[in-house]
């Protein structure tokens, strides 16, 4: 079973080579149904081995098995996070590929595969860096992903928002990646390795009797640089608003939904089994650190999210608020808050995914993707309409949702104050959501008078279809909904969230178990913050006059200005701030 | 941000790192040790099989799964050059003037084509064996065509060029590299396992097992895709222009 690893990788790019082949002389919907094909294949593969994942399989690529424990091959790890996680990428990318059937007016003269065939090879890019066992494979793996989601962003490229996105992503993100290389060379001089277990055995031999020095805390400042740049974490979070909003809708669904979280899920696996040992860094320092960034991220993402019009922004801003909390409950180092990050990722893919698509569908209906001008206007949409509701209602955490299952378990992990910003973070988020539900697909509140203030509005967008839609086609309907109804299984299959909370203590927390259900306390947080989100929304709606944006967010407004240097003086910053953070441990050890 | 404040930033940002890295380099281990664990468990893995080119065996053999990876990277370059760089709703193309070369650059140029491009398959071709292998070899057989757009004009270059054939070789090299791995599973060892071909004798050109096939589908791959690259750049700088045209 093991030997079919590498599988999950090589045929969606298998997949996406013969489309790139044979692409410009197969008819569009055959090019679309091959798409289709090889992802949903890729899936089920994906599932076949997730459910025989216990105890975890280890894969030598090209047979290299360890002999008298060292090897020179690469290690594929197929446990139950990272068979989850790519189990995760082949759903989503093939709702995403099902959400784009017939979707764009014209694929490029010639290239009718190359969309699909983009897809396909960001799938199998994800899925390779789930798998990677072998620190400097994961950074392939990441540096594939980057470039086809560079191409992807900037795919509708005569809109020069697109071209500009696409750029300041780029490069951010490719930025991070060099943090990264320049970590793991860091590592091997030290050790001589490139496996993720034996340079975490090699950290211990070597820094065994006086801790982890100045090398080891360069090595992690760098690494989690690269991996909190596409975890979009504060300060290295800027690329990710600008991105999202100019990013096909179909894509924005994977960025969202999967991709940022991958970095979440690589900091988890790379402090797992590189850092953890006594040779590299103690664990309060890896707390302190994620925790400080994570409350950051979570507060920034939520204040910025509530202060925008322009949806997909507002969609994306929320993703940033989340993947904070994300954070949180893995720098805890508790098993409970592994498998918490874990149910609130599945979820969170659901929802967000969902909701991006009934953006799409407003995209494509009205040409604008702005609450201002769309107020009132898509009332006749009720589907969809009802769909992002639901998806508001769900972000916020509302039990039985996965969201909320995921929300309640991690708030158990973290505990005490850091309790609050899982409600507020999650409320303010939702609450934002609902206004827009309720402004643009009920027409409540006062019609908005423009203030003549600049600000990304979204407005006079071009719609990714061929021309304005008359109705929205079933795909688009559709496709949120199974979304929708996948992350409400993630609450509410009996057993789902204990099977999970094995399935990731097995392959890290140390063999510790926990259990993840609904709790009362749990369900009570979940309602509380859904009120409250439902609250912000109705308070902002029945105000007779719009208040003006208050002075106090002018600054961290003026802070994503769109301008890469400052993006990138602040990813310098970033990674000066995360030495800072984790360096007590490294000057007491 | 101000100009001011971003500098500053950048400057706080820049210390902080440069004393990390300072620091990190502080207990870097001596330089000239003779312990390389990595390096003897390579060369040996790589005489264990005939390789006579220990990079082209950590390469295409013991890290054919990283190659894999690398050469998707090119792979996706080309696909995304290609969506991005296309004719935008507010261009046209517009052919290109025949151009005067100077008669010794016209010369030079066409006597070094051939010579160019022998070398470029010959790096290829060698790759198990000596210094090269399809990634060099592929950028350099690439260049060799490019030779004619100085010797001769656009249009000549244009004619030794048929892109669609180009990127769908490039395509097709990408398949053959994943089938050669595939085909390990199919023999139930493993993902692009070296176990299927004999390794052949030391220092010859069939030696390696499935280095030197691996090693060309990459140099046809790098080859074609490094073509496609170029051309959809030029095409941007030479043919496409602003406006609709009319």
């Amino acid at each position: 079973m093991h030997h079919l690893l590498p599988l999950l990788v090589a045929l969606p790019l298998l997949g996406a080579a013969l489309l790139a082949a044979a692409g410009r002389r197969l008819p569009r919907p055959a090019v679309e149904l091959t798409g289709l094909v090889v992802s949903a294949a890729t899936a089920a593969l994906a599932l076949v081995l997730l459910l025989n994942s216990s105890p975890p399989m280890v894969e030598w690529v090209g047979g290299w098995v360890p002999v008298g424990g060292e090897s020179v091959g690469i290690e594929v790890i197929g446990d139950g996070p990272s068979l989850g996680m790519a189990a995760l990428v082949a759903l989503l990318t093939l709702a995403a590929l099902a959400y784009s059937w017939r979707y764009f007016d014209e694929p490029p003269r010639g290239h009718a595969g190359s969309f699909p065939a983009l897809m396909l090879v960001f799938q199998g890019a994800m899925c390779g860096f789930a798998l990677a066992g072998d620190l400097f494979n994961a950074f392939v793996f990441f540096e594939l992903m980057s470039v086809v989601a560079y191409a992807l962003t900037g795919y509708r490229i005569d809109d020069p928002k697109a071209v500009q996105g696409a750029l300041t992503f780029g490069v951010v993100n490719s930025l991070g990646a060099y943090a990264m290389l320049t970590g793991i060379g860091l590592l091997y001089a030290r050790t001589g390795e490139l496996s993720m277990v034996k340079i975490g055995r090699g950290l211990d031999s070597t820094g065994g009797q006086g801790g982890p020095d100045a090398l080891v805390l360069a090595a992690f400042a760098l690494v989690m640089t690269g991996l909190l740049v596409k975890a979009a974490t504060v300060p290295f979070h800027f690329w990710l608003p600008d991105a999202h909003a100019v990013a096909p809708t179909p894509v924005c669904m994977l960025l969202s939904g999967v991709m940022v979280e991958l970095g979440v899920y690589g900091v988890w696996r790379v402090y797992g089994t590189v850092f953890a040992g006594p040779g590299g860094i103690p664990a309060a320092d890896l707390t302190r650190a994620l925790v400080t960034l994570g409350v950051l991220t979570s507060v920034t993402g939520a204040v910025m999210c509530w202060y925008q019009r322009h949806i997909k922004r507002l969609l994306a801003f929320s993703t940033i608020a989340h993947t904070g909390l994300f954070l949180i409950a893995v720098g805890v180092l508790t098993p409970e808050g592994d498998d918490g990050a874990a149910l609130y990722i599945l979820g969170h893919a659901g929802v967000k995914a969902a909701l991006f698509a009934c953006t799409g569908a407003l995209l494509d209906r009205f040409g604008s993707v702005d609450e201002h001008a769309l107020h009132g206007r898509a009332g006749r949409l009720r589907a969809t309409g009802v769909l992002f509701a639901l998806g508001g209602l769900a972000l916020a955490g509302l039990p039985p949702f996965g969201t909320g299952l995921g929300k309640a378990v991690s708030e158990e992990a973290v505990g005490g104050p850091l309790t609050v910003v899982y409600v507020a973070a999650s409320a303010v988020t939702a609450g934002a959501v609902l206004r827009v539900a309720a402004r643009v697909f009920l027409g409540l509140g006062t019609p908005p008078q423009d203030t003549g203030a600049y600000e990304t509005s979204g407005s006079r967008e071009e719609p990714e279809t061929s021309g304005l839609l008359g109705r929205v086609p079933d795909t688009m309907t559709t496709v949120p909904a199974v979304l929708l109804a996948a992350a409400l299984a993630v609450g509410t299959v009996p057993g789902f969230g204990d099977l999970v909370a094995r399935s990731v203590n097995e392959a890290g927390s140390g063999g510790a178990r926990a259990s993840a259900e609904w709790t009362p306390h749990g369900v009570l947080l979940g309602v509380a913050s859904t009120a409250l989100a439902v609250g912000l929304a109705a308070g902002a709606v029945s105000r007779r006059r719009r208040p003006a944006v208050p002075a106090w967010t002018a600054p961290l407004r003026r802070l994503q200005s769109g301008h890469v240097g400052d993006y990138v003086a602040w990813l310098l910053v970033g990674a000066t701030v995360l030495a800072a953070l984790a360096l007590p441990g490294v000057l007491g050890g | 941000m101000s100009r001011r404040l971003r500098l500053w930033l950048l400057a706080v940002g820049g210390a902080g790192l440069a004393a990390l890295l300072a620091a990190a380099c502080l207990d870097l281990p001596g330089f000239g040790g003779r312990a390389h664990p990595y390096g003897t468990r390579a060369v040996r893995a790589s005489l264990a099989r005939h390789t006579a080119n220990t990079v082209a065996s950590v390469n295409f053999d013991q890290r054919a799964y990283d190659t894999l990876g690398e050469m998707s990277i090119l792979f996706a370059a080309v696909l995304g050059c290609v969506v991005l760089l296309r004719q935008a709703r507010d261009e046209h193309r517009e052919r290109p003037r025949p151009a005067e070369v100077a008669r010794p650059v016209r010369r030079y140029a066409l006597l070094v084509v051939p010579v160019a491009l022998v070398c470029g398959l010959y790096v290829i071709a060698h790759g198990q064996l000596s210094p090269g292998g399809g990634f060099q070899g592929g950028v350099v057989a690439a260049t060799a065509l490019h030779l004619l757009y100085l010797g001769a004009d656009y249009r000549a270059l244009e004619r030794v060029r048929p892109l669609g054939t180009f990127e769908t070789v490039d395509a097709l090299s990408v398949c053959a590299y994943l089938v050669l791995g595939l085909a390990g599973v199919l023999a139930a060892t493993a993902f692009l396992a070296n176990t299927l071909l004999p390794y052949g004798t030391f220092d010859t050109l069939s030696s390696g097992g499935t280095v030197p096939l691996l090693n060309a589908a990459v140099g046809i791959e790098v080859a074609s895709a490094v073509v496609v690259l170029l051309a959809n750049f030029l095409d941007q700088a030479v043919e496409i222009e602003e406006g609709n045209g009319g």
